[in-house]
C-alpha cells in the first residue's frame, strides 16, 4: 500500500551560543558556555483540515535532532534525513490513530481544521551580534552580589545567576517559507530566601534583562537592589501574619503586569479555546467586554524596549515562520481576539504570530509582549487616597498594597480550579486612619480570574516592565508583560498554607559568637 | 583600620588550624604526600563546619551521632560526531556535596535503606567560607530528616515482633588518608578529529562507501572525567581519594532488509587518556564495526526452531554475564525492615552454598590496580565510607564464603570489608571494585573450541558460540558452529534459561584467556573473566516485531 505524502514539511533550527554562571555566598557555584545547533523537524501527514497532530497527537508532528557545529553540509543533510525518516513514521502512527479515534468519538464541540493557511516568508535578518562576555569580570559581579547577603543571617540561601545568549532561528518550509532571524538575551536572577520562625517560606526573586549583557544595569544599581531584597526579606520575616480579607487593593505596575499575565494573557492563548480539556474560559465572551472600558490590552512582539528598557518578549518572526505583529487583544474593555499560532480555533482561521515553543516543543499561542494601557489614570499618590476612600466605603479599617508577586503556572484545563496562580510575595496594609503602612506576610490569593478584572476602578499613570521567563505546554520562551499599577475594588485573600520546618538551628558560618571562623 | 584587624584574625585562625591538621595526617601510606600538599583547604573547612555542627541540636531532640560529609568535585568532558561533524561539545566543572545526619546508635538509627542525606552546590571556587555556609543548610536540613526519619522508623519498628537482628551502622576505624589529586588530561582536539574523521569513514573510506546507504547512524564521542572526593566524619575520617576515566565509543547501526533493527556499540574505556587506544586503532575499529554491522546485516535469521545445548561465550561475554546475573548478588543490599531475609539479591539464602561450579573462583580487589599490565578503573584504596579497600574471596571453589558489603551490615556479615561505594553525589552502597573470575584447570582457547566441536558431533547438531552481546544479555556477535568447525554469523536470536542456575551447574570449562573489562559507569568498575563453556543454553529467534525500512533513501554521499 502506497503510504500518503507528508503535505507539510519544516525545519526549525535554532543556532546558540550561550553562557550561564551562578554565585551562591560569595562563591561560583556553577559555569557552563554552550554551543548548540537543534532542529525541530516538523511532518504533517493528511490534510489541513485533519492531519496527524489532531487532537492528544499534537507532538507527533516533531522530531528534534543535534546537528553538526560545522556548516558540513552532507552531515546536516543526512542529519535532516534521518529526522524527517523517524519523523515521517511517526506521523503515519499517529495519523492512523487520529482516524480511528475519530469513528469512535462523539462529534468535537470545535471542528476547526489543525493547521491554518499562511503565506510563506522569506526574509533573512542580519546575524545577532557575536556573544561577547567578561567571564572573569561578571564572575567577580556575581561573588560580590551574593556575598553581600552574608550581612543578613536569616537569609539562608540565595543565589545570583547570569545567562547570556545569542541565537540565529532558522525556518524552512515545504511551502517556501525561508527566514533567518536573531534572538539574544542577557538576564541576571537574583533569588534570595528566608525561613519565618513559626516556619513559613519566604522568597523573592529579582531579575533584569537586557538585549546584551552590557546593557545589564551597572553594579551599584544591582547592589543596591539586592540589598533592599535581602532588608526586605528580613523585615518579612518578622512581618505580622496576614489575616483573611476580603477589600479593596492596590497592584503595583510591575505586580499587575505579572497578574494580567497569567490571569488574563494565558487564558486568551488560542489553542486554549478548543480541546475537550481546556477551560475556555474566554471562548464565548468574544465581542464582550470583559475588562473596564478605560482598559486595553495588546500583544506587540515587534516591540525590543519599552521607554527604554529591553523587552523579553520581542521577536521578529514566530517559531512557524510567521511575522510577529501587533494583536488588539481587548479593545476599550472588549474581546476581540486571541493569541494564534497555526492552530485554527472556531472563531479565527489563522495565524497572528504568536505561534512560539522552546526548542524540541510544538508551537502554540503564546504571549510575547502583552502591554495593557489606561485611559482613566491618576497619580500614585490619587490613586493611594482612592484606595483608602474605597476601604472607608467598605467599612475596612486598611486596604492592601501588593508591591510585588510572583507568577505561578497558570492552570487552565477544565480539571483544575481556575483560581489565579500568583504568589503575593509583598504585600502591605494601607490603613485609612493614617497610620503609617504596614508589612503582613503569607497572604494569598483566593478567587476566580473574572471576577477580579471587572473591578479595576483606576490605574496609575506609569506603566511598569515585567520580564521573565514562562512556562506552558510549548516550553519555557522569554516573555514580558506592560501594565499600570491598578486599584482593584475587591480582592479576596486567605492566610497561605505554610511550611513547618523550623529556621536553620545553629547560626551562619563565621557569624559571631559561634566559634566557626571560615575565611579566604 | 577595623576590617583588616578581622582579616588577620582569620588568617590567623586559619594557620594554625591548618598546622594542626597537618600533624594528624598521617605518613605511613604511599600516597603520602609533602605536607604543604596535605593542606587542602576544602577538607579544612569541611573539618571546620563538622566541628561547628556537634552543638547542633534542636530541644529536647536526640543529637546527631555521625555526620559525614562527602564533597565530590567533578571535572567532565565529552565531544560527540555523527556522520563526520561534531554535533555536541560540553565541558563541565562542579562540586557538590552530600552531608549525612544519623540520628540514635549504631544499633538502630535514622537510616533507610535507600541511603539518607541532603544533597548541595557546593562553590567551584576555593572559597572555604562560602562551602561551610553550604555544609551548614545541608546539615540542617539533613539533621531535621533524619529525626523525622528516626521518629518514623521507631515507629515502624514496633510492628515487628522480634527487635531488628543486624545493627543499622558497622563501627569503623577513622582512617585519614589524603591521595594526590587527579585531573582531567586530555588531547582534546586531537581526539575531536579523531571522533569526526572516524565517524564519516562510512562516507569516506574506500571499503565502506559501498554500503553507505545502510547506514542509519554514525556515531562517535570521546568523554572523561575526573573525580575528586573529599571525605570527613565525626568519627575521624579524613580522605582525599580520585580518579580518572576515559571512554572513547563507537556506535553505528541501521536495520537488515526485513526491518530488524542492527547495530554496534563498542569503545575504548582506560584509567587515563594515554591508554585509551591509538588513533589507528580507533579508526580500524570503527571500521570493524561497520563491516560487521554489514555481516550482520547480510546474516540469516537465526533458526526458528528452539535450540538448546552448548554455547560457547568469549571473556567478554562472560564479563557481561557475571554483571548481570552474578555481581548483583553478592552485594548486599539490606532487605526491607522487618523480613529475616539476609539480603536483597537471589543468593540471599545461599551464604556458604554452591553459587558456581567447584572449578571456579571469584574475588573482588580494589587493591589491584593492574592486570596483566594494564590499568583497572574499578580499583581503590580507600572506599566512599572511609573504609580500607579488602581483597574479598566471595566464590572459593563455587561455595559462597563472602559477600561485597559496605558499613550497613547484614546478617553474618558485621563489619565493611570496604565495598562502600557511591555514584557522584549518591548515597553509598555495598558495590564491587575488581571481580575476577578465576578457574582451577583453564583451558586455551583452542582447547575450548575443541571440546565444543566435539560436544557438536556427539550430540549430532549444530552450536553456538557467542563473541559479544548487545545490551541485556542479548547476543550481538553469534555464530553457528558445524562440527567440522566452520561458523555462520546469525541475526535475531535471545538466549533462554542464561540464568543463575545455568552459573551454578552449566558451566563445563573455563578458559585461560581473561577478559579485562572496564566500566565508566557512574561507579567504575572492573570484571575480569574468561571464556566459558556453557553445558546447555536455550536459543531461540526474538518475537521483536520488524520496524519499517527507511521510507526514502539518504541524501547522496559527495561526489557520488
Amino acid at each position: 500500500v502506497e503510504q500518503p505524502k507528508p503535505y507539510f514539511l519544516s525545519y526549525a533550527v535554532a543556532d546558540s551560543d550561550s553562557i550561564a554562571m551562578s554565585a551562591q555566598f560569595g562563591a561560583i557555584v556553577g559555569a557552563n558556555e554552550s554551543r548548540r545547533r537543534v532542529a525541530d523537524v516538523q511532518v504533517r501527514i493528511g490534510t489541513a483540515a485533519q492531519d496527524n497532530t489532531h487532537g492528544d497527537h499534537r507532538n507527533s508532528a516533531l522530531t528534534t535532532v543535534p546537528l553538526p557545529l560545522t556548516d558540513d553540509g552532507p552531515a546536516l543533510a543526512r542529519s535532516l534525513w534521518f529526522a524527517t525518516n523517524r519523523g515521517y513514521a511517526k506521523a503515519l502512527d499517529a495519523y492512523l490513530k487520529v482516524k480511528t479515534d475519530q469513528q469512535v468519538r462523539a462529534k468535537e464541540e470545535d471542528g476547526s481544521p489543525d493547521f491554518s493557511t499562511e503565506k510563506p516568508a522569506t526574509e533573512l535578518l542580519p546575524s545577532p551580534p557575536p556573544l561577547v562576555v567578561d567571564r572573569a569580570a561578571w564572575q567577580d559581579r556575581l561573588r560580590e552580589l551574593s556575598s553581600l547577603f552574608k550581612q543578613y543571617p536569616d537569609v539562608f540561601f540565595n543565589n545570583v545567576a547570569l545567562e547570556a545568549s545569542t541565537e540565529t532561528d532558522y525556518f524552512v518550509s515545504s511551502e517556501g517559507a525561508k527566514v533567518a532571524t536573531p534572538n539574544h538575551v542577557a538576564r541576571l536572577v537574583i533569588v534570595a530566601r528566608t525561613r519565618a520562625a513559626d516556619g513559613m517560606d519566604l522568597f523573592r526573586a529579582e531579575t533584569f534583562e537586557a538585549d546584551d549583557v552590557s546593557h545589564l544595569p551597572d553594579q551599584k544599581t544591582l547592589t543596591e537592589k539586592t540589598i533592599a531584597m535581602a532588608k526586605n526579606l528580613e523585615a518579612l520575616r518578622e512581618a505580622p501574619v496576614t489575616e483573611p480579607f476580603n477589600g479593596p487593593a492596590i497592584l503595583s505596575g510591575r505586580a499587575s503586569a505579572v497578574f494580567f499575565h497569567e490571569v488574563l494573557g494565558h487564558r486568551l492563548e488560542g489553542q486554549r479555546q478548543r480541546g475537550d480539556d481546556e477551560g475556555q474560559t474566554f471562548t464565548k465572551l468574544l465581542g464582550k467586554q470583559i475588562l473596564p472600558t478605560f482598559l486595553s490590552v495588546s500583544d506587540d512582539p515587534t516591540l525590543a524596549t519599552f521607554d527604554g528598557v529591553s523587552l523579553s518578549g520581542h521577536y521578529s518572526y514566530d517559531d512557524e515562520g510567521q511575522p510577529a505583529r501587533r494583536v488588539d487583544l481587548i479593545k476599550d474593555g472588549v474581546l476581540d481576539t486571541f493569541l494564534m499560532s497555526r492552530l485554527p480555533i472556531a472563531s479565527f482561521s489563522t495565524s497572528n504570530g504568536h505561534g512560539r515553543s522552546e526548542t524540541g516543543h510544538m508551537p502554540t499561542g503564546r504571549q510575547g509582549n502583552l502591554i495593557v494601557t489606561s485611559t482613566k489614570t491618576v497619580k500614585d499618590a490619587e490613586l493611594r487616597e482612592m484606595l483608602k476612600a474605597e476601604a472607608k466605603k467598605q467599612g475596612k479599617a486598611y486596604g492592601l498594597y501588593f508591591e510585588d508577586i510572583s507568577s505561578g503556572f497558570a492552570v487552565t484545563t477544565r480539571r483544575s480550579p481556575q483560581a489565579f496562580q500568583v504568589i503575593p510575595l509583598v504585600v502591605y496594609r494601607v490603613y485609612v486612619d493614617g497610620r503609617p503602612d504596614e508589612l503582613v506576610r503569607g497572604v494569598s490569593i483566593v478567587g476566580t480570574p473574572q471576577a477580579a478584572l471587572n473591578r479595576i476602578l483606576a490605574t496609575n499613570d506609569k506603566q511598569d516592565i515585567f520580564n521573565g521567563i514562562c512556562g506552558a505546554e510549548s516550553g519555557s520562551i522569554p516573555v514580558s508583560a506592560v501594565a499600570p499599577a491598578m486599584l482593584v475594588s475587591e480582592i479576596e485573600t486567605q492566610r497561605q498554607a505554610q511550611g513547618t520546618a523550623r529556621p536553620p538551628i545553629l547560626p551562619p558560618p563565621g557569624a559571631a559568637g559561634t566559634g566557626g571562623k571560615g575565611g579566604r | 583600620m577595623n576590617l583588616f584587624h578581622k582579616k588577620l584574625q582569620i588568617l590567623n585562625t586559619a594557620l594554625c588550624a591548618a598546622i594542626l591538621f597537618g600533624t594528624v595526617t598521617v605518613t605511613n601510606t604511599a600516597f603520602a604526600e609533602s605536607p604543604s600538599q596535605v593542606n587542602d583547604p576544602l577538607l579544612h573547612a569541611m573539618q571546620q563546619e563538622l566541628d561547628r555542627e556537634k552543638a547542633l541540636m534542636l530541644p529536647g531532640m536526640q543529637r546527631p551521632y555521625f555526620i559525614e560529609y562527602r564533597l565530590d568535585d567533578i571535572h567532565t568532558y565529552e565531544a560527540v560526531a555523527n556522520y563526520g561533524a561534531l554535533t555536541q561539545e560540553v565541558a563541565n566543572h562542579q562540586r557538590i556535596i552530600r552531608v549525612t545526619v544519623r540520628i540514635g546508635d549504631y544499633a538502630v538509627d535514622s537510616s533507610s535503606t535507600r541511603g539518607d542525606g541532603t544533597v548541595e552546590l557546593a562553590p567551584t571556587d576555593d572559597n572555604p567560607l562560602a562551602l561551610q555556609y553550604a555544609l551548614w543548610t545541608g546539615t540542617d536540613a539533613a539533621y531535621k530528616n533524619a529525626l523525622r526519619a528516626f521518629s518514623a522508623k521507631q515507629a515502624a519498628l514496633k510492628q515487628f515482633q522480634s527487635a531488628q537482628a543486624q545493627p543499622d551502622f558497622a563501627q569503623a576505624k577513622p582512617v585519614v588518608q589524603i591521595a594526590p589529586l587527579v585531573t582531567l588530561d586530555l588531547d582534546r582536539n586531537e581526539w575531536k578529529r579523531r571522533i569526526v574523521e572516524a565517524s564519516g569513514l562510512y562516507a569516506s573510506d574506500p571499503d565502506l562507501r559501498s554500503f553507505a546507504d545502510d547506514v542509519q547512524y554514525s556515531i562517535a564521542n570521546i568523554r572523561g572525567i575526573a573525580l575528586n572526593r573529599y571525605l570527613v566524619n565525626t568519627e575521624g575520617t579524613v580522605v582525599r581519594e580520585g580518579y580518572t576515566g576515559y571512554n572513547g565509543a563507537i556506535s553505528v547501526g541501521g536495520q537488515a532488509a526485513d526491518g530488524m533493527r542492527l547495530s554496534r556499540d563498542n569503545g575504548t574505556v582506560a584509567t587515563t587518556a594515554k591508554e585509551l587506544e591509538s588513533a589507528a586503532a580507533f579508526r580500524k575499529r570503527y571500521i570493524d564495526d561497520l563491516k560487521t554491522f554489514e555481516e550482520l546485516r547480510n546474516a540469516p535469521v537465526v533458526s526458528a526452531d528452539d535450540y538448546h545445548g552448548p554455547l560457547l561465550v568469549s571473556g567478554d561475554v562472560a564479563a557481561d554475564i557475571f554483571t548481570r546475573l552474578f555481581i548483583p548478588n553478592v552485594e548486599a543490599d539490606r532487605p526491607e525492615m522487618g523480613t529475616t531475609a539476609r539480603t536483597t539479591g537471589a543468593y540471599s539464602s545461599s551464604y556458604k552454598s554452591r553459587v558456581l561450579p567447584d572449578l571456579v573462583s571469584v574475588t573482588d580487589n580494589p587493591l589491584e590496580a593492574k592486570f596483566n599490565g594494564k590499568a583497572l578503573l574499578g580499583a581503590y584504596t580507600i572506599d566512599d565510607e572511609g573504609v580500607p579497600a579488602q581483597s574479598v574471596d566471595i566464590v572459593v571453589h563455587g561455595k559462597l564464603e563472602n559477600f561485597l558489603i559496605g558499613r550497613e551490615p547484614i546478617k553474618d556479615i558485621a563489619t565493611s570489608n570496604g565495598h562502600g561505594r557511591a555514584a557522584p553525589a549518591q548515597a553509598a552502597h555495598s558495590r564491587s571494585g575488581v571481580l575476577l573470575i578465576k578457574a582451577d584447570q583453564p583451558l586455551s582457547k583452542e582447547e575450548l573450541n575443541k571440546r565444543l566441536l566435539a560436544m557438536a558431533k556427539e550430540q549430532n547438531k549444530d552450536v553456538y558460540a557467542v563473541e559479544t552481546l548487545g545490551g541485556e544479555l542479548i547476543p550481538r556477535i553469534l555464530y553457528r558452529v558445524k562440527a567440522d568447525g566452520t561458523r555462520q554469523l546469525v541475526r535475531g536470536a535471545v538466549f533462554d534459561e542464561l540464568d543463575n542456575r545455568s552459573l551454578r551447574s552449566g558451566i563445563l570449562a573455563l578458559g585461560n584467556d581473561p577478559y579485562v573489562s572496564n566500566s565508566l559507569g557512574v561507579i567504575p568498575q572492573t570484571i575480569i573473566a574468561p571464556s566459558m563453556l556453557f553445558e546447555e543454553i536455550g536459543v531461540k529467534r526474538a518475537t521483536v516485531e520488524q520496524q519499517k525500512l527507511p521510507y526514502y533513501a539518504p541524501p547522496a554521499l559527495p561526489g557520488k
